[in-house]
């Protein structure tokens, strides 16, 4: 206010111009939290471990059920974790190992492997997606492309059932079926939660990473003999 | 939002002491015990997987699984429990996402005990380190098989340090302004 007043007066033909007075200066400097979640996070501070335990595993588990029905949603996007594409990429990588003869030395190529396919690839996924200009965050993309392994790891788990069995032409086209089934519905979810994210023109440029990057794991599986 | 370290100058020499003991007294032991748990066993399995068992794959899966619970225990638990502090991330509407770190303000009722503190800040800043001694000696050694579970280590653990220490300091601006005073306390001590 002084400011003005001063800054008006080397203009003394702009006298009748003034800021009045009782124009109110305020403002509010927030968090980028709105006010309610706030007040929540802070009664949250002092709550029962067993609380926080359960929550987590909810928010993990509500995700599973997600990609099992994958509808467009918002608000799983929200809300990112990486849980559960560690303990799938960790079931993924047990599951395949024991591809060769000798157990001992060749486990651990193996499993180092499965992390940095998956790994790696999700990280240039997300970066494709973000150069493309989308509005989705970097750990929100991880987060959507791990849990999208989930019917792979269920593939796997079939084949390896199924391998159990015997090993023939008829077994084999089992797998084959079972796996592109499960390709496609990875592929599937996956796009759901992301082409969203995309400008409309762009959708094919992000979509055809994820198709590569699944149809990797998917022949990782196929693949795989005991 | 900034933690006051400054206590209310007591009126009673009996009501100084009984805060003392409060401050030093543990009042979560089970949450300290499993602070500290997590993160010397994940180093120790990867010291001696040798000797407790000969499958690479078995000591590569335990210390995965020691590292995850050690992340979720030390981002959701200690910190919130032992010293107060919290961090987490927030993603809004446009995709753009909020990294928030938040500290407990404290009353004389809620202060929280200096040997919690003491046992939190030593766990979180002694364990990065060795990670980090880790990753040189699977580099240097070429013991490439190991190179992802040493990274993975490194990325969790730094992550909470970094995370805590942010919080501690209460914003990026502080952080500088910290580092400059702290320079320039000790070369005015020189003089």
């Amino acid at each position: 206010m002084a400011a003005s007043e001063e800054a008006s007066r080397p203009f003394a033909g702009l006298s009748d111009v003034s800021i009045s007075e009782d124009i109110p200066v305020e403002g509010d400097i927030s968090v980028p939290v709105g006010p309610s979640r706030r007040d929540d996070e802070f009664s949250t501070l002092d709550e029962p471990v067993k609380d926080t335990i359960m929550r987590d595993l909810r928010a993990v588990g509500n995700k599973f059920i997600h990609v099992l029905y994958p509808k467009r949603s918002s608000a799983l996007l929200r809300d990112w974790d990486l849980w559960g594409p560690l303990l799938l990429c960790v079931t993924l990588a047990l599951l395949l190992q024991g591809g060769a003869a000798d157990h001992e030395d060749q486990g651990g190529p193996q499993f180092a492997e499965v992390f940095v396919i998956v790994w790696f690839g999700s990280i240039i996924i997300t970066l494709n997606s973000k150069l493309l200009g989308g509005t989705i965050s970097f750990f929100q993309s991880l987060c959507v492309l791990g849990y999208c392994i989930m019917p792979l790891t269920v593939a796997m788990v079939v084949c390896r059932i199924v391998l159990l069995v015997s090993s023939g032409v008829i077994i084999f086209a089992v797998r084959l079926v079972v796996v592109t089934a499960s390709f496609g519905w990875s592929t599937f979810a996956s796009t759901a939660f992301l082409a969203d994210s995309q400008p409309p023109n762009r959708k094919a440029l992000v979509v055809y990473p994820v198709f590569l990057f699944y149809f990797v794991i998917a022949w990782m599986i196929l693949t795989y003999s005991p | 939002m900034q933690r006051q370290d400054t206590q209310d100058a007591p009126l009673f020499g009996e009501e100084d002491e009984n805060n003392q003991t409060k401050r030093s007294k543990m009042r979560h032991p089970l949450v300290s015990f499993f602070h500290l748990f997590f993160r010397t066993s994940a180093i120790l399995v990867y010291l001696f997987c040798e000797i407790l068992s000969g499958r690479f794959v078995v000591c590569m899966v335990t210390i995965i699984l020691l590292l995850s619970c050690d992340f979720w225990t030390v981002k959701n638990v200690s910190g919130r429990l032992l010293v107060g502090l919290r961090w987490w991330n927030q993603v809004d509407e446009n995709g753009t996402s909020h990294w928030v770190f938040e500290s407990k303000k404290t009353d004389s009722k809620n202060t929280t005990s200096s040997a919690e503190s003491r046992v939190f800040w030593l766990g979180l800043l002694v364990c990065p380190i060795f990670w980090i001694l880790f990753v040189f000696s699977t580099v240097f050694s070429f013991n490439i098989k190991w190179l992802v579970v040493v990274i993975l280590g490194l990325v969790l653990q730094w992550a909470n340090l970094y995370g805590y220490v942010r919080c501690k300091v209460g914003g990026k601006s502080n952080l500088r302004n910290m580092a400059k005073n702290y320079l320039s306390v000790q070369i005015l001590k020189r003089w």
